[in-house]
């Protein structure tokens, strides 16, 4: 008969324990040794610790189990979510991990997501983090409104120069490696490049022969090319916890759709950066396997007083705390909140100026996989062993100058391509590696593959004669206030909650960027000496596009200078509802709003925000009398 | 000469038994048949060995040959009689067999057979919840659908327990089209709205497989020419068949596709790709990082190569017996 089991209360309950998780976990578990108080800080995910040497070093090229089967990734059984374009349709569950992948696989476990991506980084723009603004000063209000109807664009609490002492910090804790941005002049003055206080901790990784070719070409268009921001160690690295960290070995099983997990915790993840220095401090405790389905409020101040989560044998636990930091991945960080009643809940309606509501808010998309346009190519005298060799994102080559507004975006300029704002990251060189799962089944399966053609498209192709040369420029995407989050009326997951529930369509701004962007991305695959270079067709906004879904969606939960349409605060702290502020949970994780999409993942731009957070928390747990911070 | 064959029966038989204990510890699902009938096998090598000393090299052949399929099987567990015989033609129809393997030398069949007998079969890692919605094939632009609501949605603040009517339509125009989804692309994350696990959708997918090749090509299946067979699974591609058993026939198109890749270029642990025959002819190494069989070659250098170099590929078992001291 399962019980409810009160546990010990803590200064700090972290719910969910990724890759945020982790920086608040070992900044408020050691905050003593800054001269601070010592904290008792319990974290609490649903999923397992995982060993990279006795779970991932034999098993991780176990592609029929881990990269099409998905063994580490969140069980779809427990928990699903259901997808819809628009809010007049029934949404559908997500039912199945499919290959190529349709739908985020979700992190399951200590660590979170992290321990099957690229570890593809970096740093978002000084323009991201102002692009309303900025876009109606050099564009009009007018222009905005022609990109992105029914946008939901805001600014950012604080400015890049703000973040970006805490970008250094996030830095050194995974041990990034890179070579400043791009910049010729790195001053704290460039506006077109995140410049940077100090270089990333590592250098890159070496750059492969299609990296270097792109540089060159890059160059010679005259762009400021620069390696690939990459979160897999390119050496032995100790970290400012004294956490040791091994270098990658190039064994080429990394990120790519079949998301392999690292077996030398080179590809940076909470479990081996942050989480050990909070287990070394004495004032952690770390809960696993463990289902966080509410959070308990007080009925008269409305704060938060505990975490209630499942046990595996399906007891209830209660774990009070004083203050709350919400890590989980951004479904169901959201999804939490709206189960338990916390800040005001997004109400979609067809006018803008009848939504209301922050949480659930402005859910947007990081990817256009195998949709809208794309441009490719082969490069001669360049093939090799792309595979199994490489990692998941390092020895690329990037360039900045074509995304944020780091080009006249003016109708005139664009000569005759549809308007946009923003602009996306370009680049080449990445040899994601892995097998058959990654390279054969991430082509697509279809009627085209079967017989002859199968034979003749797969005899030798891991050992290509020449490269094939391929992007699809992730352009940018705007929130608008017809894609959200909400609670689903009738799925629920094991424990007969209901589900989440996403409705979302890609915005003409993406399309739009798409389409130009791709024309420079030809020029440069042309410079390279690529032959039969073509760009792609183009899909249409709301055309059969419906069944596809980025497995990059984010936002959803953000951070804001409003507090009627923000659920977070300048310190990440909860500001919602307006009437009555949530004050003692604070948040970070996929919940930016409004950031320039130079990679897929919104983990760059949240993760200075985790010390932001951290910050925000040691303050707030001094204050005298509890409340909002300013 | 004797001794040292009989060394490798030893080392045979010590690996068999090493990667079996290895595979459960990472929850790869081995059958009982597996092992016996692996055992048979080595004690028919045996007896020959024994019986004739002078066929030695032709043992030591056959030798060789179980070495490398230390972890292949032969025998069914899930496919009836009927199934394999038409599954059969229809894996070496996705994947045929010219100068090079195919799905036949690679036992796709028996990678398929054990994956509907384990977790995929018994669609282990899906949601399987209902409702069950169907997507209107094609796109009804008059269809509404109302549903109720959960009781634990209905009981939230601000919700009722009514049913909820969707109209479908687009953003500015709602309620002209469907009120779900209205084709899913084939292989999609919502794609598969089927209250069967994958067993069970095989199973029905195949009899109206068997029923379509009788009533538009004249026969069953097994005796079409080769070319009707491509013709008719490209029919299930283009949703030809007007009858399919309540299933989508791209549906099952897309999943026998899938399979039949999967027995062909997945380890060897999991039944196919028999010898590595689909590694051999991909050119894939495995898990030979250039120094498997002591090439000599470092992973940097090939990540950095411009021109190719061919490996022999290494199977998970014997990564795995290697790591565990084996050779």
């Amino acid at each position: 008969m399962p019980t409810t089991i009160t546990e010990p209360a803590a200064d700090v309950v972290i719910l969910g324990v990724g890759y945020m998780s982790g920086v608040i976990a070992a900044e408020l578990s050691i905050a003593s040794l800054n001269g601070g108080k010592n904290y008792k800080v319990v974290a609490i995910t649903k999923g397992p610790y995982w060993d990279y040497v006795n779970d991932f070093s034999t098993t991780k090229y176990d592609e029929w189990g881990v990269g099409l089967g998905r063994k580490y990734d969140s069980p779809l059984p427990l928990q699903s979510a259901t997808i819809r374009n628009t809010p007049y349709q029934f949404a559908l569950p997500v039912r199945r991990y499919t290959m190529p992948i349709q739908y985020h696989a979700l992190g399951h476990g200590v660590g979170g997501a992290a321990q099957h991506y690229g570890g593809t980084m970096g740093r978002q723009g000084p323009w991201g983090y102002t692009q309303y603004s900025s876009t109606i000063a050099r564009y009009g209000a007018s222009f905005l409104d022609t990109v992105n109807p029914h946008s939901d664009l805001e600014d950012w609490p604080l400015t890049y120069a703000q973040y970006e002492p805490y970008y250094v910090e996030w830095e050194k804790a995974h041990g990034l490696c890179g070579d400043y941005n791009g910049s010729a002049t790195n001053q704290p003055s460039d506006t077109g490049y995140p410049w940077m206080s100090q270089n990333y901790p590592l250098p890159p990784s070496p750059l492969t022969p299609v990296g270097q070719s792109f540089q060159t070409a890059a160059q010679a268009l005259g762009y400021h090319p620069f390696p690939h921001v990459s979160a897999l160690a390119s050496q032995p690295y100790i970290n400012q916890y004294g956490v040791p960290v091994n270098p990658c070995v190039y064994d080429g099983y990394c990120g790519g759709p079949c998301d392999y997990a690292c077996e030398t915790g080179a590809k940076a993840n909470a479990a081996y950066r942050t989480i050990p220095a909070a287990m070394k401090s004495g004032n952690f405790t770390l809960v696993v396997n463990s289902f966080i389905f509410r959070l308990d409020t007080d009925p008269i101040s409305g704060l938060v007083t505990a975490a209630r989560y499942y046990d595996p044998q399906g007891n209830v636990h209660v774990q009070p705390g004083t203050v709350f930091f919400n890590g989980m991945w951004g479904y169901n960080m959201i999804r939490v909140m709206l189960l338990s009643g916390i800040g005001a809940p997004y109400v979609w309606n067809s006018s803008p100026a009848s939504v209301t509501g922050s949480v659930g808010r402005g859910l947007t998309n990081g990817y256009l996989p195998y949709r809208g346009t794309n441009v490719s190519g082969t490069l001669p005298n360049n093939g090799g062993n792309a595979y199994p060799a490489g990692n998941g994102s390092g020895g690329s080559v990037d360039i900045y100058d074509l995304m944020d507004d780091n080009f006249d975006h003016s109708v005139s300029a664009l000569a005759g391509d549809p308007p946009f704002i923003g602009g996306a990251e370009i680049g080449a060189g990445g040899y994601p590696g892995g097998g058959p799962g990654n390279i054969t089944f991430a082509g697509g399966v279809s009627s085209a593959s079967m017989g002859g053609t199968f034979k003749t498209t797969q005899k030798d192709k891991y050992l290509p004669t020449k490269t094939t040369l391929s992007s699809t420029p992730l352009a940018h995407d705007l929130p608008t206030t017809d894609n959200y989050i909400d609670l689903d009326p009738h799925y629920t997951d094991i424990y007969g909650d209901p589900l989440s529930r996403l409705t979302y369509d890609w915005t003409p701004n993406t399309y739009n960027g798409a389409t130009h962007l791709v024309k420079k991305v030809k020029d440069i695959f042309t410079q390279m000496g690529a032959q039969n270079v073509t760009i792609g067709s183009t899909v249409a906004p709301g055309a059969a596009h419906n069944d596809w879904w980025g497995h990059h969606l984010r936002g959803g939960c953000r951070i804001g200078a409003n507090q009627s349409t923000s659920v977070w605060n300048k310190w990440n702290q909860c500001w919602s509802p307006v009437s009555k502020p949530v004050f003692n949970i604070f948040g970070a994780g996929e919940i930016t709003n409004t950031s320039g999409d130079n990679v897929p993942s919104g983990t760059h731009v949240a993760g200075p925000q985790s010390y932001r957070a951290a910050e925000g928390i040691k303050q707030y747990l001094a204050l005298l009398t509890p409340g909002l911070l300013t | 000469m004797a001794d040292q064959t009989r060394r490798e029966f030893l080392k045979l038989g010590l690996a068999a038994a090493a990667s079996a204990v290895t595979a459960s510890a990472i929850e790869i699902p081995l059958f009982n048949n597996q092992n016996s009938s692996m055992q048979t096998k080595l004690d028919n090598a045996n007896s020959q060995l024994n019986n004739a000393n002078s066929q030695l090299s032709s043992a030591n052949t056959q030798i060789s040959n179980l070495k490398a399929r230390v972890n292949t099987v032969v025998g069914f567990v899930s496919l009836s009689v009927t199934e394999q015989s038409l599954l059969e033609k229809i894996v070496e129809t996705i994947i045929p067999t010219d100068t090079d393997p195919g799905a036949k030398e690679a036992g796709a069949i028996y990678f398929i057979d054990r994956a509907l007998a384990g977790d995929y079969g018994q669609s282990a890692n899906m949601f399987m919840d209902g409702p069950h919605v169907l997507p209107r094939i094609p796109a009804s632009t008059t269809n509404t659908l109302s549903v109720n609501p959960t009781l634990s949605w209905a009981n939230l603040p601000g919700n009722s327990s009514a049913p909820i009517t969707y109209t479908g339509g687009s953003i500015g125009t709602p309620g002209v089209g469907a009120g779900i989804t209205s084709s899913p692309r084939v292989g999609s994350g919502i794609n598969y709205q089927y209250p069967l696990n994958f067993r069970e959708f095989w199973r029905v997918g195949l009899v109206a497989l068997q029923a379509y090749a009788n009533s538009a090509y004249g026969g069953n299946f097994e005796t079409l020419s080769s070319a009707n067979q491509l013709l008719l699974l490209q029919d299930l591609w283009g949703n030809k068949p007007t009858s399919f058993s309540n299933i989508l026939p791209s549906d099952f198109a897309y999943e026998l596709t899938f399979m039949t890749w999967a027995g062909f270029l997945m380890d060897p642990i999991y039944g196919g790709n028999q010898n590595m025959v689909g590694w051999t002819f991909t050119g894939f190494n495995g898990v030979n990082f250039g120094n498997f069989y002591g090439e000599g070659q470092d992973q940097k250098a090939l990540m950095v190569a411009t021109a190719p170099t061919r490996l022999k590929p290494a199977s998970l078992a014997q990564y795995q017996q290697q790591a565990s001291g084996g050779t």
